[in-house]
């Protein structure tokens, strides 16, 4: 049986045993080479489940749908580690209880799809060596470092043809797990602090915002960068934050569910002698 | 004998246009994404694309619009009305679905108050669509009972030639006429097949959905809830879409001035209907998912007489989670009557 049958039947029993009251996991698209996200209550639903190297969606996100969760009842997702990242991130910032989500994990390996042991978050013990040893893409790499090396008149001319495209339509934020504000600070309009208008100022405004609020946080999934309609490479900016945070502080979000999130603690051992 | 243009009249085509002061914007690729941009010669033209990722929609409504510019002195606020520029454009390769977008946005614009920052860029520009000769996945024209040749909302229309040469003329408005009399020698006339417009499957039976849609009891159905439930509340297919057309009125600036600006919105978004109070009518994703589709295949249609939509696909195919108007007309048609 491949592990498409068997998580089918895993999502079926959970449902049909009353342990779970929802399984979000992937479904046939409207064309051949595309998954969409299937939510399925009942065990005959999930026959509908498909999984296959092009599941590539990180589906935590739907976990902090407000008021999803607050009826304490348990429910399943499909996640690869970038999503089993998120949910540890979630978890550290008091997003999600584990024991709430049980997990049907699973790898792309060469196309080839594995199944992850284990059902509890807690039970991927080796996922901070695993999200260590990945490496990311070497064009995002190359490009990173090639735009390192621009001046910073250069730079600025870049992003600013990158930024330009923006049409706010706010599908990076959508999509991006760690985006849970149930007010972003961009619909925060009494006042208005950030300009709702996409011209030159408000769409770096929107940018730089997202980038700072996620240094630290990302996990990296790549959501944003392929949910963006006008194909700004937001992959080139999360990889960019995360590799400074990486650098300064040690630290990879996402590693395990105990970590302190590393810009929202602090010791009495810091070195400075300020809380910022 | 029908008119043609050659492809390696092109150049002199645009350059006709341009002394005649005129800008020529056509499909362009830029930093990786495809749009309508303004073009010097031919070969900055991308005409091998199904489609452009953005629609030439911008160039009518565009994403902010500066409105008037103030400043609030002690006695009295000094205003400056902002008007639109006034040079005049050809859209050229436009396609059908994009030109159909127009058309179909005019009544709106003009029914209770003249939007002179529409009508002025309208009537600045002519528009010449090129027909489809190929069509990808999403592409839904037939289905909204267009076609991927129509000549709705356009001035000019070209008609690919079989063998690849040039385009088959064909005069559609005044506008058109009047431009292509600027470019008359570089016209032949010549007998040259047309290549064939691609096969667009109808995908839903608009018809049965607009039905469904009109019965009143239908607007409470669990179908919205279901149908809704993976829609993550992005504004891409609103933005992204040839005739969507709602905006926000924001002012910019301090206490003391700032210019007050027309900016786009989205009925996907939680605050587009959020009261002071903090009620929100629209207050799930399923409810705003449901306005969308009603008001472009009920209330339009109802106020203007068409639907708005021009069967672009553009919602689907940018959708980060493959939703789309295809997929729910699609499980509408389908629904048990």
């Amino acid at each position: 049986m491949g592990i498409q049958e068997q998580y089918r039947n895993e999502a079926a029993s959970l449902l049909s045993s009353g342990e779970v009251k929802l399984v979000i996991g992937f479904g046939a698209g409207s064309t051949a080479d595309r998954r969409r996200p299937l939510f399925a209550c009942t065990a005959a639903e999930a026959e509908q489940f498909v999984l296959d190297s092009a599941c590539i969606a990180n589906l935590s996100a739907y976990l902090v749908t407000e008021g999803l969760l607050t009826d304490g009842k348990k429910v399943a997702v499909y996640l690869k580690p970038d999503g089993l990242r998120s949910i540890n991130i979630l978890i550290a910032e008091a997003q999600l209880k584990p024991e709430q989500v049980v997990i049907l994990g699973y790898a792309i390996e060469n196309g080839e799809v594995k199944p992850l042991t284990g059902r509890s978050i807690g039970d991927f013990t080796d996922l901070g060596d695993r999200i260590r040893a990945t490496t990311p893409p070497p064009a995002v790499v190359q490009e990173a470092e090639r735009i390192d090396a621009m001046s910073s008149d250069e730079r600025f001319a870049f992003w600013k043809e990158q930024f330009s495209k923006c049409i706010k339509c706010y599908a990076c934020r959508q999509v991006c797990p760690m985006c849970y504000c149930r007010r972003c600070i961009v619909d925060v309009n009494q006042p208005q602090w950030i300009s709702t208008s996409s011209h030159t100022l408000g769409n770096f405004e929107w940018n730089l915002v997202r980038a700072f609020h996620l240094a630290g946080r990302c996990a990296a999934c790549g959501a944003c960068d392929r949910a963006c309609p006008v194909n700004i490479p937001l992959r080139l900016i999360n990889y960019r934050m995360g590799k400074e945070v990486r650098d300064a502080f040690d630290y990879c979000a996402g590693e395990n569910s105990g970590q302190k999130p590393v810009l929202a603690s602090y010791s009495q051992d810091d070195s400075e002698t300020f809380i910022l | 004998m029908t008119r043609i243009l050659l492809k390696s009249r092109l150049d002199d085509c645009l350059a006709s246009w341009q002394s005649a002061g005129f800008s020529v914007l056509a499909p362009v690729q830029r930093h990786e994404m495809s749009t309508f941009g303004e073009v010097q010669k031919a070969s900055d033209i991308s005409l091998d694309l199904v489609l452009t990722e953005r629609t030439i929609k911008d160039h009518f409504f565009p994403q902010t619009e500066p409105l008037i510019r103030y400043k609030i002195g002690r006695q009295q606020i000094d205003s400056v009305t902002m008007t639109p520029p006034e040079r005049k454009r050809v859209f050229f390769g436009v396609r059908p679905c994009d030109a159909s977008g127009l058309a179909i946005d005019d009544p709106l614009f003009g029914w209770d108050y003249k939007d002179d920052y529409w009508f002025r860029r309208r009537e600045n520009s002519v528009i010449i669509t090129i027909a489809c000769t190929q069509a990808d996945d999403f592409c839904m024209c037939t289905s909204v009972k267009l076609s991927p040749d129509s000549t709705k909302g356009a001035d000019v229309m070209l008609r690919p030639l079989a063998n690849g040469s040039g385009w088959q003329v064909e005069t559609i408005s005044e506008r058109g006429k009047a431009l292509l009399d600027t470019v008359s020698s570089l016209i032949q006339e010549e007998s040259s097949e047309t290549a064939p417009p691609p096969e667009v499957a109808e995908k839903f039976d608009v018809g049965k959905v607009m039905e469904w849609l009109a019965d009143k009891k239908n607007f409470e159905s669990q179908f919205w809830k279901d149908i809704a439930l993976r829609c993550v509340g992005c504004g891409s297919c609103t933005f992204l879409c040839p005739t969507c057309h709602c905006f926000d009125i924001q002012d910019e600036g301090d206490t003391y001035q700032g210019i007050r600006r027309k900016n786009w919105d989205s009925c996907s978004f939680a605050l587009f209907t959020m009261h002071t109070s903090g009620h929100n009518p629209r207050n799930t994703q399923s409810t705003r998912w449901r306005q969308r589709i009603m008001h472009k295949f009920n209330y339009y249609q109802g106020k203007f007489g068409v639907n708005s939509c021009s069967g672009c696909g553009r919602c689907t195919r940018q959708c980060p989670v493959d939703m789309g108007i295809t997929e729910t007309l699609q499980a509408i048609t389908n629904l048990p009557r």
